[in-house]
């Protein structure tokens, strides 16, 4: 054992970070291992801002936020877990604004709050369009005042498990090379989300589920994994995000023909309608042959340039820069693109999984608190509520329990899967392997799911990883080893689209993410107000089936 | 090279981008030996790729040893700086098209002012042992939060510090200071940038601890102006004006012992009185009598090849009074003011104008306007 802490911490994103701020706070020994930097975790590329209902725009109660995100889910969110989000968002939120976080404001001076969609009320709280930004800085100054430890730029690959208990972590060592196997009390998963499946998404490159896939492999349950909710305005190519304010400002979309073609799928609310009505009508309009180049237009050209120039003028650079396109001139072209994973590592309310020692908080959980459809800023605040109750819980046991065993065969089976890896010579390079899987991911299990689609994409991610087995990486040294991680990293992504596609296929209804409109098309609240559970059994996966948990809210049809 | 089109290209859902041929030369250096080679790179990529792009394509397709840091791939999470033609620019914010049209062929090598590890990778470390340094956390001071509630602070008054809560602590600024190049102990723009974070941050009550130790040696009046941090921040944080501000709220709170203060004082005063900048005042009066005699000789030389005017007697300029009316501008408006004219020395505008240390609860820095990110404009 290279290392021991109570508390060991992977993934240091908003969840991560403040999982590692609260173990901190309550008295552990508690560290952090994370494959990049802390403030180059991809929460910092949110914008739109984080969910609380503080009341300081409207009047608004943690009740209506409830609702709100019950509503969202489709009726798929568990309702105690919601409540809970809501009714500790508030503290949170004014708990970061203590530690420093450069909140946008009103009038009065308190932290502003803007409308987001399918919300009753403005309670998005922001910082002008660099939400995620302020929050990852204000909690790595939390983390540098506290001088927590990171391991900075440690791979984590396996979770230790011994006693049917997760004692630590064995990680790739970048900057050095070498495994190292850090043992702790309880290990919390932070590792965000799996966007890299898809080949059109918002996901940084680090977004590839490293901690679901290790969780899923020390045997713990995935949970709604087919949910994958798809944003409508990603930028073609290169699915970075353009903010909804482009639509808020007036920008309208349109297909080949010039048409706005939303009129005939949401006649009142046009462009302003909710993200998977509006990610739907894309694609379908894309399917039937009325699409440019697999994209629709966003055309902002009758804002006039000045509009453009003073209220999108980060929308245009991106425009300029990733497409080579200047929106005072010419429409943008956009599509649907992987935004985030509501399904993940299944959890309680204080982030527990069924492996004891182990906790998952942020978007590598599932709590559920989004269900089928995550509400904007819902995500952020989910990892700071969750992120916070995960570390006070994983400190809490820490403390009380006292020994860490990490069996010496642990080590010696991940030095030998490694040297195997590294000794290959002969076979394929990785990259062909993930190009397919992401363009076929979009293709067949993207916006819309068919039977025949989902069956085929199951035959093709078994090809796939009958072809990862002869995977070939070409960099054999020890420093900065990136061919090495990406390697192990499309491993992950593997298993993961092949849970998805057993969940997909297993439900059979039409439900948030989950459109089936030429099969299943109405929502079957009969029979699937239910998650889906996914295990790794003998390679292979294996379905299960929980209850949703109701409180107060009975299921209704859901529309705005 | 392979001739099939790229999965980038390919991933408009089968509609292909139009390509080009593009070739860079990348730095690549040994992380056992040490050993450096220029190596030339030629691909085919779409014509929407940028920098970082490119590089991936050259690491999937013909050398999968070549590294280099990369994430959001989109401005935000500051991996990806490394230096293109010499200058510090993120990769994946440098579009290559314009570069290839020019028929240009760049040269990418890692970022400067820090130790190379492989390739286009530098350690970081001691860009974050000078971040840590700067103490970059929240003192609370003033104020108390009304109970378990938000601060107030003004939108006006959060403004002050907008463009220093840009910074995604990448890199490009310390690659390219001079006085770093000089003083690797230099606390540096970034550093000091989040130094202003918190000086001109309404909540903290510590700006008073903190201007002093910023005030020491390698610290603001090291600084050379010679603004390469300001032109190559890709997200507008404009180290070199943090670094002004500072400079301006030290001499506010009576911290000038610092030669640099002294200087700038003196600069000031001396050009209000005769309009001249008086040489041979301004060595004493920034750096002591002491050390000035030490330097007579120095000084003599320079007097006998008339590189400096006799002392006396003190001569007037004729146009002393447009010196003084400079001042005024630069007293009424401020840095942002008269069109920009007196970039990013807000310091002038405190000295011998603003004696009153101010209202602690509000300090006078002057609200920012919002910036805008500033293209840096990738050079060909
Ligand atoms: C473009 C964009 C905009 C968004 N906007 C909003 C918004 O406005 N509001 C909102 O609420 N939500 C938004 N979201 C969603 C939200 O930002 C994310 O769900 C959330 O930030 C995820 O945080 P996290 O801490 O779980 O993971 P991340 O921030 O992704 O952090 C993951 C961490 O895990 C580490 N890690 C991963 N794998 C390993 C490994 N194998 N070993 C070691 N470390 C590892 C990484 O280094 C990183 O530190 C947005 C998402 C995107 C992509
Ligand atoms: S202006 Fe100062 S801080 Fe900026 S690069 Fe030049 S010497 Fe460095
Ligand atoms: S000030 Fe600008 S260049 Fe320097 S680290 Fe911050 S963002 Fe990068
Ligand atoms: S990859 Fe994140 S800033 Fe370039």
């Amino acid at each position: 054992m290279d290392a021991k802490h109570d508390v060991l911490v992977i993934g240091a994103g908003c969840a991560g970070m403040r999982a590692a701020i609260e173990a901190f706070d309550a008295g552990a020994d508690v560290a952090i291992i994370s494959k990049i930097h802390p403030v180059r975790s991809h929460s910092g590329a949110a914008e739109g801002g984080i969910n609380a209902a503080l009341g300081n725009a409207s009047e608004d109660d943690p009740e209506k936020h409830a609702f709100d995100t019950v509503k969202g889910s489709d009726y798929l969110g568990d309702q105690d877990a919601i409540e809970i989000l809501c009714d500790e968002a508030p503290d949170d939120v004014y708990q970061l604004e203590n530690w420093g976080a450069v909140f946008s404001r009103t009038d009065d001076g308190k932290i502003a709050q803007r409308p987001f969609g399918a919300a009753g009320e403005p309670r998005t709280a922001y910082a002008a369009d660099i939400t995620g930004h302020v929050l990852l800085q204000v909690l790595y100054e939390q983390l540098m005042k506290r001088d927590i430890l990171v391991y900075d730029e440690w791979f984590a690959w396996k979770l230790v498990v011994d006693e049917d208990r997760c004692q630590g972590v064995i990680a790739w060592d970048l900057m050095n090379g070498g495994l190292k196997t850090v043992g702790a009390k309880t290990v919390i998963l932070a590792t965000g989300g799996a966007g890299r499946l898809y080949v059109g998404t918002t996901n940084a490159y680090a977004c590839t589920g490293d901690g679901m896939t290790m969780a899923l492999r020390a045997g713990v349950a995935l949970k709604d994994m087919e949910m994958m909710q798809f944003h409508p305005t990603t930028l073609s190519p290169t699915g970075v995000l353009i903010t909804e304010g482009c639509r808020g400002e007036g920008a309208y979309l349109l297909n080949s023909e010039g048409d706005r073609f939303l009129k005939r799928y949401a006649p009142n609310a046009m462009e302003l309608a909710s993200r998977d009505v509006i990610s739907r009508a894309e694609q379908t309009e894309i399917d039937e042959g009325r699409g440019v180049d697999g994209s629709v237009l966003l055309d902002l050209r009758h804002l006039g340039a000045e509009k453009i120039i003073e209220r999108l003028h980060g929308t245009r650079e991106l425009a300029m820069t990733f497409a080579l396109i200047d929106p005072i001139h010419d429409p943008i072209p956009v599509r649907p693109g992987a935004h985030y994973h509501m399904g993940g590592v299944d959890t309680d309310v204080w982030g527990k999984t069924s492996l004891e020692g182990l906790y998952a908080a942020g978007e590598v959980a599932c709590v559920s608190v989004h269900g089928a459809n995550r509400l904007g800023g819902n995500a952020l605040m989910e990892t700071i509520t969750f992120g916070k109750r995960a570390g006070r819980h994983a400190a809490e046991w820490a403390l009380a329990n006292t020994t860490v065993t990490v069996p010496e065969g642990a080590v010696s089976d991940a030095e030998r899967e490694l040297r195997e890896l590294l000794d290959r010579d002969e076979g394929e390079r990785p990259w062909r392997i993930r190009d397919e899987l992401a363009t076929t991911m979009h293709e067949n299990f993207g916006v819309f799911r068919r039977e025949e689609q989902m069956q085929r994409q199951g035959e093709i991610v078994s090809r796939l990883r009958e072809r990862y087995e002869r995977v070939v990486v070409e960099d054999k040294g020890n420093v900065f080893n990136s061919d090495l991680t990406q390697a192990l990293e499309l491993g992950f992504l593997l298993e993961l689209a092949e849970c998805m596609v057993v969940s997909g296929l297993a439900r059979k209804e039409s439900r948030g993410a989950h459109a089936r409109p030429y099969d299943y098309p109405e929502r079957d609240d009969d029979n699937y107000m239910r998650h889906t559970l996914v295990t790794w059994e003998d390679g292979r996966p294996q379905l299960d089936w929980r209850d949703v948990t109701m409180t107060k809210w009975q299921p209704q049809e859901r529309k705005y | 090279m392979p001739s099939e089109p790229t999965a980038a290209a390919a991933s408009t859902n089968g509609a292909l981008s139009p390509t080009m041929d593009v070739a860079v030369k990348i730095w690549r250096v040994d992380p056992e030996t040490g050993e450096r080679a220029l190596k030339t790179y030629e691909v085919e990529a779409p014509e929407w790729v940028t920098l970082l792009d490119v590089l991936d394509i050259i690491k999937d397709r013909v050398d999968g040893t070549l590294a280099y840091r990369k994430s959001c791939r989109m401005m935000i999470c500051g991996s990806c700086g490394m230096r293109m033609d010499g200058a510090a620019v993120l990769a994946c914010k440098t579009r290559m098209a314009d570069i290839v049209a020019a028929g240009h062929v760049p040269v990418i090598s890692p970022m400067g002012n820090l130790p190379i590890v492989k390739d286009l990778v530098v350690d970081m470390g001691p860009f974050w042992s000078k971040m840590r340094a700067m103490k970059p956390w929240l003192q609370p001071g003033y104020e108390e939060p009304p109970e378990g509630k938000e601060y107030h602070v003004s939108q006006e008054r959060m403004n002050v510090i907008h463009k220093e809560a840009l910074c995604i602590n990448c890199g490009c600024c310390v690659s390219e200071c001079n006085s770093m190049e000089s003083d690797p102990d230099f606390l540096g723009p970034a550093a000091l940038a989040k130094g202003m974070r918190f000086v001109g941050d309404a909540r903290d009550g510590a700006d008073v601890e903190r201007l002093e130790e910023y005030n020491s040696e390698h610290g603001i009046w090291d600084c050379t102006r010679c603004y390469f941090c300001n032109e190559r921040c890709p997200k507008g944080v404009d180290p070199r004006d943090a670094i002004a501000k500072l400079g301006a709220e030290s001499i506010k709170h009576g911290i000038d012992r610092d030669m640099g203060a002294k200087h700038a004082k003196w600069f000031v005063k001396s050009a209000e009185t005769t309009g001249w900048l008086r040489e041979t005042e301004l060595v004493p009066k920034t750096q002591g009598v002491v050390s000035s005699i030490m330097q007579i000789k120095f000084a003599m030389g320079l007097a006998r090849r008339g590189k400096v005017p006799p002392p006396f007697p003190p001569h007037v300029a004729a146009d002393v009074k447009e010196a003084r009316a400079l001042r005024d501008i630069v007293q009424q408006q401020g840095r942002e003011g008269a069109l920009g004219h007196v970039q990013g020395e807000r310091a002038l505008s405190y000295i011998e104008h603003h004696t009153t240390a101010g209202n602690r609860h509000a300090p006078e820095i002057t609200p920012g306007e919002e910036p805008v990110n500033r293209d840096v404009g990738e050079r060909p």
